[in-house]
């Protein structure tokens, strides 16, 4: 029989504390860390999403569909022309960006005024005729973007990594979050879309083309959901009905942030990606989605215009 | 006058095709052409095109009804109903998940159409001693079975699970779980993830931290690439990577040497086993359509050539039931017999085999009679 030692030997004891420490803090910093990158993907997709809603009260149902034609677009990019995804951007951008002013052009403004109901059925109709084309074109073979950096992370001091591609796309989304903040700010156009979002009916009275700021807001909507999907591509699988998945979790953060909220998506985003990681860490990944709506049901009640929204908002 | 010769050749015409051709067997088949499965669901389909031209090279002419599920058994459900009841088909082939065709299972007595399950692994659909339902892929706990028996021989202590939350996820780690309590395996992890996510490195970081021997994954298509890029990004290496089936076993991802090379996987079914026909399937499959045929393919045509050639036998969906009951057939799914043992009905007790993806090829390695190649454990980068 062996008698386990009585004292644990002195020297020992500091070399232990230490190796906990460190545990500790990898295994809370490691999914703080991969959860605010994966959060930043998300952040833009909501944030597009917000700001269609923001200025054409209008729910875009059809967004998912939308990001998932900015990871074909990405994906055709990166094995037809063989430009990398990220670079790809330059190209996607104002592709996704003529789309979206054109769908708004033929079809959204004409329910503009309508019922709501009206609105989601038609955004729902588009994003479906999207989904099925894409199942018809491309079939149901998901296609998997592989670059060189597809799988490759810095390991960082204290045994923490960070996946390449994950941190190469949350620096994509901060330039991009800067330059439309820039752009929503400072010019004309920006102030404009600002001011139809506030009050559409103030808006058309001080001179602005409401019509024309539509169909902006839209095409940018459609660019920054297209964004997303390019930016997700690398790490992710490429599918028709793959933006689904995406379009719960945008609504989620737009409504999290404050309906019509840019900075309010913004954060929302990087909640949501904080939580999702938190929660498989010291839950279950199989129960982080109710972790997130728990939160997000909290969050409603306490604060039904969402945590930057304003009340009441536009009738 | 004219009218009634009029009358007589018309009635001569429609008459001519069955005067001059044997009636079509009609067969119904559902699968998942839409949804989250439709990757694999493609497979069986041209299993199953395969299988309606050999059947018509040798004389039997197939009418096939193909039905879409979805991946959703409601639809899987309303489905088998539209085929037995508005088709009036001879018996059905299908469903490709363990959720759908454990719900078309149990209502096959009370429509006494039989069913043949291809692919599906759920124990339970041939555990409730359903007459009508019979199953040609071994059931889930031969998965896992297979798989630690082929790793036993190098004494693994430690085993993580890792799946989705699907039914066949579920239930494979269910027995995977006890057959791992019998090897004297200790449980370190056990991570179910919600399918379709981004991000799954939670989880693996969780299994990475406890350093276990042996990872069992359960995963559907893409997942399973997404899973194991993840799994190379964090540097979680244990000594072998065992992949139950679906996701592990596709041609996509065994091209992705990067992250896919050495793993293990279990498969009902490989093209350089010494089953007869396995590799002609494997050779004209390729041919015609230009990719690997995973073992779904081979389930799917194996099981519509035994309900094709035992339903041109029947007069009714009954005798066809006897039919399957007592045949028995050799072909490119080894001996196939359905049997009723430990607690199953109508079940085939099929022999699995289990692969290793070696230079981007899957390669059989264990049981011994049936693999060329030798299992390289532990697993490397």
């Amino acid at each position: 029989m062996m008698t386990p030692p009585a004292i644990v030997p002195e020297a020992l004891l500091p070399l232990e504390k230490f190796h906990y420490t460190r545990r500790i803090t990898m295994s809370f910093l490691q999914p703080l860390l991969s959860g605010i990158l994966t959060g930043g993907v998300y952040a833009l997709a909501g944030i597009g999403m917000s700001l269609v809603f923001g200025v054409m009260n209008i729910s875009n149902f059809a967004h998912g569909d939308l990001m998932m034609l900015g990871m074909y677009l990405a994906y055709f990019a990166f094995t037809l022309l063989h430009i990398d995804p990220y670079l790809s951007l330059v190209l996607i951008i104002p592709t996704a960006f003529l789309f979206g002013y054109v769908l708004e052009k033929l079809f959204i403004n004409r329910v503009i005024n309508h019922p709501h109901q009206n609105q989601i059925l038609l955004t729902i109709g588009l994003g479906l005729i999207m989904s099925n084309t894409a199942l018809l074109a491309f079939t149901s073979d998901p296609k998997i973007l592989t670059t060189s950096y597809s799988s490759s992370a810095f390991n960082l001091p204290g045994g923490i990594s960070i996946s390449v591609p994950l941190l190469l796309s949350f620096l994509i989304t901060c330039v991009i979050i800067a330059i439309l903040y820039i752009f929503l700010s400072k010019t004309t156009t920006g102030m404009a879309l600002r001011a139809t979002s506030q009050n559409r009916e103030a808006a058309q009275l001080m001179g602005i083309n409401v019509a024309k700021m539509s169909a902006i807001a839209f095409g940018l909507g459609t660019a920054l959901a297209a964004t997303a999907g390019a930016l997700i591509a690398p790490t992710y699988y490429i599918h028709p009905l793959a933006g689904h998945s995406f379009l719960l979790k945008a609504f989620t953060i737009c409504v999290l942030g404050g309906l019509g909220s840019v900075v309010g998506a913004g954060v929302g985003g990087i909640i949501i990606g904080v939580v999702e990681a938190m929660s498989s860490t010291y839950l279950s990944s199989d129960w982080k989605d109710v972790v997130v709506f728990v939160l997000f049901l909290a969050v409603l009640l306490f604060r039904p215009q969402g945590l930057f929204g304003k009340m009441g908002g536009q009738s | 006058m004219k009218k009634t010769f009029a009358l007589v050749v018309a009635a001569a015409l429609l008459a001519f095709p069955i005067l001059a051709y044997s009636a079509p067997v009609k067969i119904g088949f559902i699968n998942s052409i839409t949804g989250k499965e439709a990757q694999i669901g493609e497979n069986l389909t041209n299993g199953a095109t395969m299988a309606i031209e050999d059947l018509k090279a040798k004389g039997i002419q197939v009418e096939l009804v193909k039905e879409d599920d979805g991946g959703d058994p409601k639809n899987a459900l309303a489905a088998y109903e539209k085929l037995v009841t508005r088709d009036a088909v001879m018996g059905v082939v299908g469903p490709y998940t363990s959720g759908c065709a454990n719900v078309v299972a149990s209502r096959a007595d009370q429509y006494q159409v039989p069913l043949l399950v291809p692919a599906a692994a759920k124990e339970e659909i041939t555990m409730k001693g359903y007459k009508n339902v019979f199953r040609l892929n071994a059931p889930a706990n031969v998965y896992s079975k297979v798989l630690m028996d082929a790793v036993k021989a190098y004494k693994p202590k430690t085993i993580a699970f890792v799946y989705a939350a699907t039914d066949f996820g579920v239930s494979t780690v269910k027995t995977a779980q006890e057959n791992a309590l019998k090897m004297g395996l200790k449980e370190v992890a056990n991570e179910k993830y919600q399918q379709g996510q981004p991000d799954y490195r939670p989880s693996l970081l969780k299994v990475k931290a406890l350093n276990p021997d042996l990872v069992f994954l359960v995963s559907y298509d893409a997942d399973a690439i997404l899973l194991m890029r993840q799994a190379k990004e964090i540097g979680l290496a244990p000594k072998a990577f065992l992949g139950a089936g679906a996701g592990y076993t596709t041609a996509q991802f065994a091209q992705q040497t990067e992250i896919s090379n050495f793993v293990v996987s279990a498969t009902q079914w490989t093209d350089d086993v010494n089953w007869t026909g396995a590799a002609d399937f494997g050779s004209r499959y390729k041919t015609k359509f230009g990719k690997e045929p995973s073992y779904h393919a081979a389930c799917a045509y194996e099981a519509i050539r035994i309900m094709a050639e035992s339903a041109s036998k029947s007069k009714n969906p009954a005798s066809l039931r006897a039919a399957l009951k007592a045949g028995s057939w050799s072909g490119i799914m080894g001996s196939v017999k359905f049997a009723d043992y430990s607690g199953f009905t109508n079940q085939n007790n099929h022999p699995m085999l289990v692969q290793q993806i070696q230079n981007g090829k899957y390669e059989t390695v264990y049981p011994a009679p049936f693999s060329k190649k030798k299992l390289v454990y532990p697993f490397k980068r």
